[in-house]
């Protein structure tokens, strides 16, 4: 490693870490909302007991699971599962994204739940 | 074409495939952090790249996707031109800045790792058409870094052991 490498990481690592941080400090949120491309198809209130779901993915039906504050996709259809291995999330802005079934699940960050209220 | 060449081509191209099938079977674990890979087929394409050239190294990386796709997910689908997008940044970026010479074989790894990401989220973001698949990233980039520094360091191991007698296009 030379030492244009290691400004290379140093340069990456200051504007990525920051970000992360953001991300990561913010409080809890009770609304999901499920996109299919990028329309709203779907909006869950986490605050109820689980409970299962169904919308239709690009690929066919995708199954959800969602309530007790947190979310997750029970089942469907893709090469590799990817959003079905990735289990439950919980925090404003995490994401779930079936990519082959073009559907993305995310956690509303407060504002957002305001502005529905 | 030297026979010779020709040989060592092939053998980096098995490598390359070899590696991206066992490499598809090992989970990575990081948190909740979706689709999450090593890149160790990076290293075959890097080794190309520094001992040959570009034009051998796209040719190594483009057929191996065409490989591994056509053995495991299928030519022509999205995990196809995901994978192909990602291959091409990487490998465009990579000889650019291989070129430019300011970086060594690791800091041209990391930029290969970091754009292969940048490549693949394109093509997502063409077919999904919603901004929130880019809530991870940064915790990928990161990843990215880390991932770059290790398959660049085997690659410059395995580049300076290669075959003393070879025609080097390059200094590492």
């Amino acid at each position: 490693m030379n030492k244009s490498d290691k400004i290379l990481v140093s340069i990456l690592l200051t504007i990525l870490i920051p970000i992360l941080i953001l991300l990561n400090f913010s409080s809890s949120s009770n609304l999901a909302i499920v996109y299919y491309e990028n329309n709203e198809i779907l909006k869950i209130d986490l605050k109820k007991a689980e409970q299962e779901y169904e919308v239709n993915g690009y690929n066919g039906i995708v199954k959800i699971k969602a309530g007790n504050g947190k979310i997750k996709v029970v089942e469907e259809t893709s090469k590799n599962h990817i959003c079905s291995k990735q289990g439950y999330i919980d925090k404003p802005y995490e994401t779930i994204i079936c990519l082959p079934n073009k559907i993305v699940i995310k956690i509303a960050s407060d504002s957002e739940y305001d502005a529905t209220l | 074409m030297d026979l010779r060449k020709i040989t060592r081509i092939s053998i980096m191209l098995s490598l390359a495939i070899v590696l991206s099938i066992v490499e598809s079977m090992i989970p990575i674990f990081a948190g909740s952090i979706p689709g999450l890979k090593i890149g160790l087929a990076n290293v075959a394409i890097m080794v190309v790249l520094y001992v040959y050239g570009f034009k051998e190294a796209i040719f190594v990386s483009i057929s191996r996707i065409f490989i591994v796709s056509i053995l495991r997910t299928g030519l022509f689908n999205i995990t196809f031109f995901f994978s192909l997008s990602g291959a091409i940044f990487s490998l465009v970026f990579m000889f650019l800045f291989k070129k430019i010479k300011v970086f060594s074989i690791i800091g041209v790894s990391i930029i290969g790792s970091i754009f292969h990401t940048i490549g693949q989220i394109i093509v997502a973001l063409i077919f999904v058409q919603n901004l929130n698949i880019l809530y991870y990233l940064p915790i990928i980039l990161v990843f990215s870094i880390f991932t770059g520094l290790l398959t660049g360091y085997i690659s410059k191991q395995i580049i300076m052991n290669f075959d003393k007698n070879i025609d080097r296009n390059t200094k590492m």
